[in-house]
C-alpha cells in the first residue's frame, strides 16, 4: 500500500511482498526489511542488455519484508499513479518506486526524446498497482480528449499514460535561427485519451535554448 | 509555544521582556518590535568552558541572542523548518541544523563516543555527525532546518527504527542508536543496494527524518 506523507515523502506498507524503489532512497523502516539491488531494473537479462544499450539506465533495489517503509530523493514532490492494466510512460529518473504487481521496461520514443534531453528510449510500467513519480515543484495532472489535445514543454513533461499519441511539434521559425526565438521552438503534442503529468519546472533541454 | 510555523520555511518567534531567545547568527529576517540582536562570542550557554568545549567539539556555530520585545522572523537558506518542543527531555541535533530555540533549553555537547564506544564514533564519522552533537535539555521549543520536509517516526521498545543516516536530522527521548550494517558481499563489488549503512534506533521516543539525503 503507498501512502503519500506530506507531499515529498512515500510510506509504504510491506507485508512480505517484493516493492521496488530508486536506489539509495529508502530514508526511513521500522520492522524487518532487505534491500537487494537489482542489476538492469529487475527485467531479466534482456531487460538488463536493453537498458545498457539504451542508456535508459536505472538503478533499482528490491525492498522486502515487513513493515513500514519511507521514501524520498532530494525533496521531490512526489505523486501516485494507480494503474488498471494500462501503460505508464515515464522517464526513469523521475520513478521513484513500483509495487510488486507492476512490470517496467523500455520503449522507444523517437525524436520527441531528444529534445526532452533525456534520450531516445522511456521507462514503461504496466499492470495493476501503485507507481510513485517524482517531481521538481508539485506536478499538474492534464486529461487529454479527443476534442481536446494537448501540447507541452519536453523540459516539463514528466510522465503520461492511456491510450495518447504523441508527436513532436516545432515551431522553429527564421528568427530562431536568428537568435531571437522564444524558448519554445519544440512541443511535445499529446492526442488521444489519456493524462499527461507535467512540472512546474523545466529541465534543461536542447529545445529550450533554443 | 515561542515559535510559530508561518509557512514550511519560516517561523515566528515572540519576544518578551526578561526572555532569551538564541538563533542562528544572520537568520533574522524582519522583526517587530524593539528587538535587540547581540552576537554571542561564546556560542550558546554556559561560561568560558563551554564554549572551549564547543570549539573543539566543531559544535560552534555562530548564534546569536535575541531580546527585548516583539516578533522576529526566522528562515535560512530557503531550508524548511521544522519546531519541534521539548517537555523535560532531551535532543539530540547537529548545531548546524539549529536555526532558532528558546533560552529556557539548556545547550551541552555530547560525545558520541560515549554512546556506544567506538561504533559511535564510527556512526558519527560515517553519517557526517563527526565525533560530537549537540544536545537540548528542558522546557521550550527549538526550531530546525531540514531539505525538503521533516516527518517524525515514533519509536517504541516494541518498534525500532531504521534511518538513512543521511536523512536523519534529531532525535529524541530515552532513545538508543547504533550504526547497524548491512553490508554483503554485492556492496564489495558495487552492487549494493545504496543502504548499506543505517542508523538503528530504539528505546522510546522519536526521530526526526526529512525527505531527502543531501545534508545541509
Amino acid at each position: 500500500m503507498f501512502r503519500l506523507q506530506g507531499s515529498k515523502v512515500l510510506a509504504v506498507d510491506v507485508t512480505g511482498d517484493a516493492v521496488k524503489a530508486k536506489n539509495g532512497s529508502m530514508v526511513a523502516y521500522d520492522g524487518q526489511m532487505a534491500f537487494k539491488k537489482l542489476s538492469g531494473g529487475g527485467e531479466g537479462i534482456r531487460g538488463m542488455v536493453t537498458r545498457r544499450l539504451t542508456g535508459e539506465q536505472m538503478t533499482v533495489m528490491e525492498v522486502k519484508g515487513h513493515g513500514t517503509c519511507w521514501f524520498a530523493d532530494r525533496a521531490s514532490e512526489i505523486n501516485l499513479v494507480a494503474l488498471q492494466g494500462d501503460k505508464l510512460y515515464v522517464e526513469s529518473s523521475n520513478l521513484l518506486a513500483t509495487d510488486a504487481g507492476l512490470r517496467t521496461g523500455t520503449t522507444f520514443t523517437g525524436l520527441r526524446g531528444a529534445s526532452q534531453g533525456n534520450g531516445l528510449f522511456t521507462t514503461t510500467v504496466e499492470g495493476h498497482g501503485q507507481a510513485a513519480i517524482m517531481s521538481d515543484g508539485p506536478a499538474v495532472v492534464l486529461r487529454v480528449s479527443a476534442q481536446y489535445p494537448l501540447t507541452v514543454d519536453p523540459g516539463a513533461y514528466i510522465a503520461h499514460q492511456g491510450n495518447v499519441r504523441q508527436s513532436l511539434q516545432s515551431g522553429v521559425t527564421f528568427r530562431t535561427f536568428l537568435g531571437e526565438g522564444g524558448g519554445e521552438a519544440f512541443q511535445m503534442r499529446f492526442e488521444g485519451d489519456g493524462l499527461v503529468y507535467v512540472q512546474p519546472s523545466e529541465r534543461n533541454t536542447i529545445a529550450g535554448d533554443v | 509555544m515561542a515559535f510559530r510555523e508561518v509557512n514550511s520555511k519560516m517561523v515566528e518567534a515572540t519576544v518578551m521582556p526578561g526572555q532569551r531567545l538564541f538563533s542562528q547568527r544572520g537568520a533574522m529576517l524582519a522583526y517587530k518590535g524593539e528587538v535587540s540582536f547581540t552576537p554571542n562570542i561564546q556560542g550558546g550557554q554556559g561560561g568560558v568552558m563551554s564554549m572551549i568545549g564547543r570549539r573543539l567539539a566543531n559544535e560552534a556555530t555562530p548564534l546569536m541572542t535575541v531580546e527585548g520585545a516583539g516578533t522576529v522572523l526566522f528562515g535560512h537558506g530557503g531550508h524548511h523548518v521544522h519546531v519541534i518542543s521539548l517537555t523535560g527531555d532531551t535532543l539530540y541535533v547537529e548545531a548546524d541544523r539549529l536555526l532558532a530555540f528558546d533560552g529556557t533549553l539548556q545547550q551541552g555537547t555530547m560525545f558520541l563516543g560515549s554512546q556506544g564506544g567506538v561504533m559511535g564514533m564510527v556512526r558519527g564519522q560515517v553519517t557526517g555527525q563527526g565525533l560530537f552533537t549537540t544536545t537540548l535539555k528542558g522546557h521550550g521549543a527549538v526550531a530546525v532546518m531540514a531539505h525538503g520536509g521533516v516527518f517524525e517516526v515514533p519509536i517504541t521498545p516494541q518498534r525500532t527504527v531504521h534511518v538513512d543516516p543521511q536523512a536523519y536530522v534529531a532525535h529524541h527521548g530515552d532513545v538508543r542508536n547504533k550504526l547497524s550494517t548491512a553490508l554483503g558481499w554485492r556492496d564489495m563489488v558495487g552492487r549494493g543496494s545504496g543502504e548499506a549503512f543505517q542508523l538503528e534506533l530504539s528505546g522510546s521516543g522519536s526521530v526526526y527524518v526529512q525527505a531527502s539525503e543531501e545534508k545541509l
